[in-house]
């Protein structure tokens, strides 16, 4: 209980002269009261390769079968039913029949490791070399809200941190002045389920994902109104500070009075520093063009994946982009026309996704950055309506880059179809388990304790994939 | 371990791998970790024992105690070498005991009142007075829906409207306003539809099973995955009843028997036996069935009843899954709790009463854990932390009790009043320990888990919010009624794209009720309760987080409700006490903090305000005092 008198102890310094030095020493991240900031940083439990993640969300499952994981089967047996495929694998009962569908695209090889990626990803293929393509993902449900859940927080129904959560629950922050685990949002809004997919779940709400906007405000209540000026704002916070220091001096017991007063003075900061992260203009055309700033397709997804780099390069733990907002072809979610809906969300992606891998290149920051692409499940091979695809989750493709995962290279396969993930088959908690495992962290042993049971983001199974670890 | 992932996964999905690492990880921990406790050890378990008739503990200081509370806490005080604290002051204790009771502060009047009254009995009358103020219901209703996942929408996918759940809310309000003995309380609410003089108040209290997430616009589409919803379903429903009743987990029984408590996979089932009859009665607005037509439900309640007395047979669930058979099971209560066999009625009459004989069962005098569980609610809601710091899991991982004899004691009590709240109420509120200040200071038990002291708490959003409304003097008493949805700042509605909350310019009186009636959008709740802790409705929600985060003080100190309210307040403040500036400081601090404020605070505001004026005017100054008032701690602590 020496702690309680040491703080005790500066808190009393602190009140004889409080605002100054003491105080800073006080609630600094190395101060004795740094165990009241959820947020402080943790060191991982072993030498990490990444240090943040940014997971590159399509939301609506896009075709695996169409973009990474050719075919030549679909071709050969379009329009005949294939051999591999249930009555009750449809998501679509009705709609998806038995009958194989080609892919509209042509397939290439890129990079010195010779990976196929389709023509709709020009940009995406100058860095082959430098994907880790998993060929062979399999999740759980073939229905959008359990299925994003699932990616998420390793569960199929509601009420589990996700995956940012656990990464800034295991790791603190390292920015004083930003959130650790950031959400940005397609131009069309969030996916079903909403904010639930990035919530803390039974964690403390510190742990949940904050959404940024790219564009006015980028946090929820980060400007004043509009009638009260800085000068003001500044006035009432310092009055603030005053009394609720000598509150918090008179209360010695009471350590969250003391976190109270930080976390004012961060807010403060951040009203400031998310709004100086968000704003572009310092970024040069060159960089803007890049990124697809000044297309109209590509405009919101590259300011957002810009500002993920802005993020990262901040500090920001765990930065998830999500690509596809609402409902049914307004994400990846491509029932109707499969060609039709890839085009667009190929064209709106690509550049930026490009643009990202070679900022990040540039600067370094890709050796600790760990860059996850996928959706929550992958696309039937055979055609609904003719022209479109079903949901299916039993073989998919996602990829990685940086962070120590290795580039050019091709884990597992799914069969001749791309029904079915048959070889090296990586399930979501394997994938879970590797990104953590990147991070410093070992899945099985960051828990969380929760009505007397000790939770894990990967729960019963998980194997961390060391083949792609470089 | 409750294996969820299983849930909405149709049985052919169930991928090997998967089943085979749970094998693997079963036999890891069978090996790694100590069994589960065996039937017998079980039965020792201290939750499940007859509650003691125990003698009073003998104390020295025999002045202190006030009741029979005080001689349990005391002893354990002198046994430790601490003393308690002394009592605090009228205008602390008239804050605390209407903030507990009623959500709301007092009044500078019903202050100034209450520190004037000489009598010996003013504390208890303040007590009595509060207790039947209709207030007392949205304050402690509030505490029961938490535990009962309340919310108005589903949730899952488009997070559909239900139209008719806030009638469970008024529900659970006007019954608790009644103190209504808790096992009618119970037994509505698990078989509202079976209960002798069942009406629409007692279907509306099945809502308690309805509660849960549902994904009404996206069932799924074949009979299996149908099949796994309904039993998913009915799994929330058991899980929530047995953590809210029984304070046990048996959900974590579903794929196998419980790893560290003595329930077992069958008894799990037997539970699902228990609720297997049932239908659902009103559906979300816009629920769709396997064509993806609008399901047509024109019951404008949401109910869980049975219409018929025969039940479909019920068989173990390997692994939960519900295509995968295993023995058939009947109902039966908690083999570790039902020492003998509970008979259930036969088949007959127009339902299988079996919930009614659960509830029955649960709310015996005989079965002790019910009444050591809702004890230990009842106290830490007015402490801060239950006798049992794990208010919702009494079982072998749970926290054991620090004063054990008391907590029997007051289950006891609950008994001997016939399951009603209110007497027990009285009792912690008129405890010396209760009474005492909160910020002494003691080497040992830092924790303060002995009761030295009381504990301070931070309020809950609710009161958080009715606080400033109150302090304004524009709080809407209104009461009851479809939920609110007052201003959120446009660009956050955006994050849900469906159903949308309405984007306000202006706030009006019909939002400025109470915190009880907002809307609980599970996809987008209100960031002001959100962000203060308040439950995210998945689970059930015994016992909310104070966390202190910087998201906190960005919605204190820019939304423009706490400006407005900040305005308003100083707007009351110059209208009550004219233009005398010092008159109108320490009106604001009654107002505010029940208190006059101290000479030093004095100096400072008349200083801050007569600055804050060279750049604007004094009402503008006078906004902003207020709105420091309602950031500070003190205001946002309660004493």
């Amino acid at each position: 209980m020496t702690a309680g008198l040491t703080r005790r102890h500066i808190l009393q310094q602190a009140g004889a002269g409080f605002g100054g030095l003491a105080l800073q020493s006080l609630l600094g991240a190395d101060g004795v009261l740094s165990s009241a900031n959820p947020m402080a940083p943790r060191a991982p439990l072993f030498a990490p390769k990444a240090k943040s993640v940014i997971f590159l969300f399509m939301y609506g499952g896009p075709s695996h079968v169409d973009l990474f994981d050719p075919k030549p089967a679909l071709a050969k047996w379009h329009g005949q039913p294939i051999p591999l495929w249930k009555k009750e694998d449809s998501f679509m009962v009705g709609k998806t029949k038995n009958v194989a569908m080609k892919s509209p695209y042509k397939f290439a090889k890129h990079g010195d490791a010779g990976i196929d990626m389709a023509e709709v990803y020009p940009n995406l293929a100058r860095h082959a070399d430098d994907l880790c393509m998993i060929r062979s993902m399999h999740a759980e449900s073939n229905n959008h809200g359990p299925a994003l859940f699932q990616m998420n927080s390793g569960f199929i129904q509601a009420g589990r941190p996700s995956m940012g959560s656990w990464v800034t629950y295991g790791l603190g922050s390292e920015s004083d002045n930003l959130p650790a685990f950031v959400v940005l949002l397609d131009k069309l809004g969030a996916p079903v389920n909403g904010a639930l997919n990035w919530s803390n779940g039974f964690m403390p709400a510190a742990y949940q994902g904050v959404p940024f906007r790219s564009s006015g405000e980028p946090i929820a209540y980060l400007t004043p109104p509009k009638n009260v000026s800085a000068s003001q704002q500044r006035a009432r916070l310092d009055l603030l500070k005053q009394w609720n220091t000598e509150y918090a001096v008179a209360n010695p017991a009471e350590s969250s009075l003391a976190a109270r007063i930080n976390a004012y003075e961060l807010a403060f900061r951040m009203q400031m520093s998310a709004t100086e992260c968000t704003d572009l203009k310092g970024e040069s055309s060159a960089v803007r063009q890049m990124y697809g700033l000044d297309h109209p397709t590509s405009a919101h997804f590259g300011k957002n994946c810009l500002l993920a780099r802005r993020l990262v390069e901040r500090g920001v733990r765990f930065v998830q982009v999500y690509s596809g907002g609402n409902e049914g072809p307004k994400a990846w979610d491509a029932h109707d026309d499969l060609k039709r809906n890839h085009d667009l969300h190929c064209a709106e992606t690509d550049g930026p996704i490009a643009a990202l891998l070679d900022d990040l290149k540039i600067s370094g920051l890709l050796d600790t950055t760990l860059v996850v692409w996928g959706g929550e499940f992958g696309r039937s091979p055979v055609a609904e309506n003719g022209k479109g695809r079903d949901h299916h989750p039993k073989g998919f493709t996602m990829w990685m880059a940086g962070g120590g995962i290795k580039g050019g290279m091709i884990h597992g396969a799914t069969d001749e179809f791309g029904y079915a993930a048959i070889e090296n088959r990586v399930s979501v908690p394997d994938l879970h388990a590797t990104i953590l495992h990147q991070l410093g962290l070992d899945h099985e042993q960051l828990t969380y304790r929760f009505t007397g049971r000790d939770y894990r983001l990967t729960d019963v199974s998980g194997d961390v994939v060391r083949e792609l670890l470089a | 371990m409750k294996l969820r992932l299983l849930a909405f996964m149709a049985p052919h999905l169930m991928p090997r791998f998967l089943h085979r690492s749970l094998l693997v990880w079963f036999a890891v921990q069978a090996i790694g970790q100590a069994a589960a406790p065996s039937l017998e050890e079980g039965r020792q378990h201290w939750a499940f024992q007859p509650l003691k008739h125990g003698v009073l503990p003998k104390v020295n200081l025999d002045s202190w105690p006030k009741n029979d509370i005080d001689r349990f806490i005391l002893a354990k005080l002198e046994a430790a070498g601490l003393k308690p604290s002394h009592e605090a002051d009228r205008a602390t204790l008239i804050r605390r005991v209407t903030l507990d009771l009623i959500g709301l502060p007092p009044s500078p009047e019903e202050v100034a009142v209450f520190e004037k009254d000489e009598s010996p009995r003013a504390y208890e009358e303040l007590i009595d007075r509060l207790l039947d103020s209709p207030h007392y219901g949205e304050r402690w209703g509030r505490h029961w829906l938490d535990l009962a996942r309340y919310a108005d929408t589903c949730g899952v996918h488009n997070d559909l409207d239900r139209p008719y759940a806030w009638k469970y809310r008024d529900y659970v309000i006007q019954s608790i306003n009644d103190d209504k003995p808790y096992a009618r309380f119970v037994a509505e609410q698990l078989a509202g539809d079976e209960v002798e003089n069942a009406d629409e108040q007692s279907l509306i209290a099945t809502g308690f099973c309805r509660n849960g997430q549902s994904n009404d616009d996206n069932m799924g589409k074949t009979k299996e995955v149908l099949e796994q919803y309904r039993v998913d379903q009915l799994d929330d429903v058991i899980a929530t009843t047995s953590t809210v009743f029984l304070g046990l987990t048996v959900g974590c029984a579903r794929c196998h028997d419980h790893k560290t408590d003595p329930i077992l996979a069958k008894d799990y089932y037997s539970l699902l036996a228990i609720f297997n009859g049932t239908e659902k009665l009103g559906m979300a607005k816009g629920a769709k069935d396997t064509k993806d037509k609008d399901i047509k439900d024109s019951n404008q309640v949401m109910a869980l009843i049975e219409k018929k007395p025969n039940v479909p047979r019920t068989h173990v669930l390997l692994r939960g899954m519900a295509a995968a058979r295993g023995d058939e099971v009947q109902p039966a209560m908690l083999t570790v709790l039902a020492s003998k066999p509970i008979a259930f009625p036969k088949a007959e009459g127009t339902t299988s009463l079996r919930r009614h004989t659960l509830a029955d069962w649960i709310t015996s005098p005989s079965n002790s854990l019910t009444w050591r569980v809702l004890a230990n609610r009842l106290w830490q809601h007015h402490f801060g932390t239950g006798i049992v710091a794990s208010p919702s899991n009494f079982g072998f991982t749970g926290a054991t009790p620090t004063h054990p004899e008391l907590l029997d004691y007051l289950a006891r009590e609950l008994i001997a009043n016939g399951g009603r709240w209110k007497p027990l109420h009285k009792l912690m509120l008129m405890s010396a320990t209760y009474r005492q200040v909160s910020s002494a200071e003691h080497g040992a038990d830092p924790d303060n888990s002995l009761l030295w002291r009381m504990n301070k708490q931070r309020m809950e959003a609710e009161v958080l919010r009715d606080s400033i409304l109150t302090a304004s003097g524009k709080l809407n008493l209104k009461v009851g009624g479809p939920g609110i949805k007052p201003r959120i700042r446009a660009d956050l509605l955006d994050a849900s794209q469906r159903n949308k909350w309405p984007a306000l310019d202006k706030e009006t009186p019909e939002q400025w009720r109470r915190s009880v009636y907002i809307y609980v959008k599970r996809q987008l709740l209100m960031p002001s309760m959100e962000l203060f802790d308040a439950p995210t409705t998945t689970d059930s929600c015994a016992l909310r987080m104070q966390s202190t985060v910087p998201t906190q003080a960005l919605v204190m100190m820019n939304d423009e409700f706490v400006e407005e309210q900040a305005r308003f307040l100083a707007a009351r403040a110059q209208r009550e006490s004219g233009d005398d500036l010092l008159k109108s400081i320490e009106r604001l601090f009654h107002i505010v903090l029940s208190h006059s404020p101290p000479e030093s605070r004095k100096t400072q505001a008349i200083e801050f305000v007569k600055q804050r004026e060279l750049a604007s005017d004094r009402m503008a100054a006078l906004t902003d005092l207020c709105h420091v008032l309602f950031n500070n701690s003190e205001f946002i602590y309660i004493e």
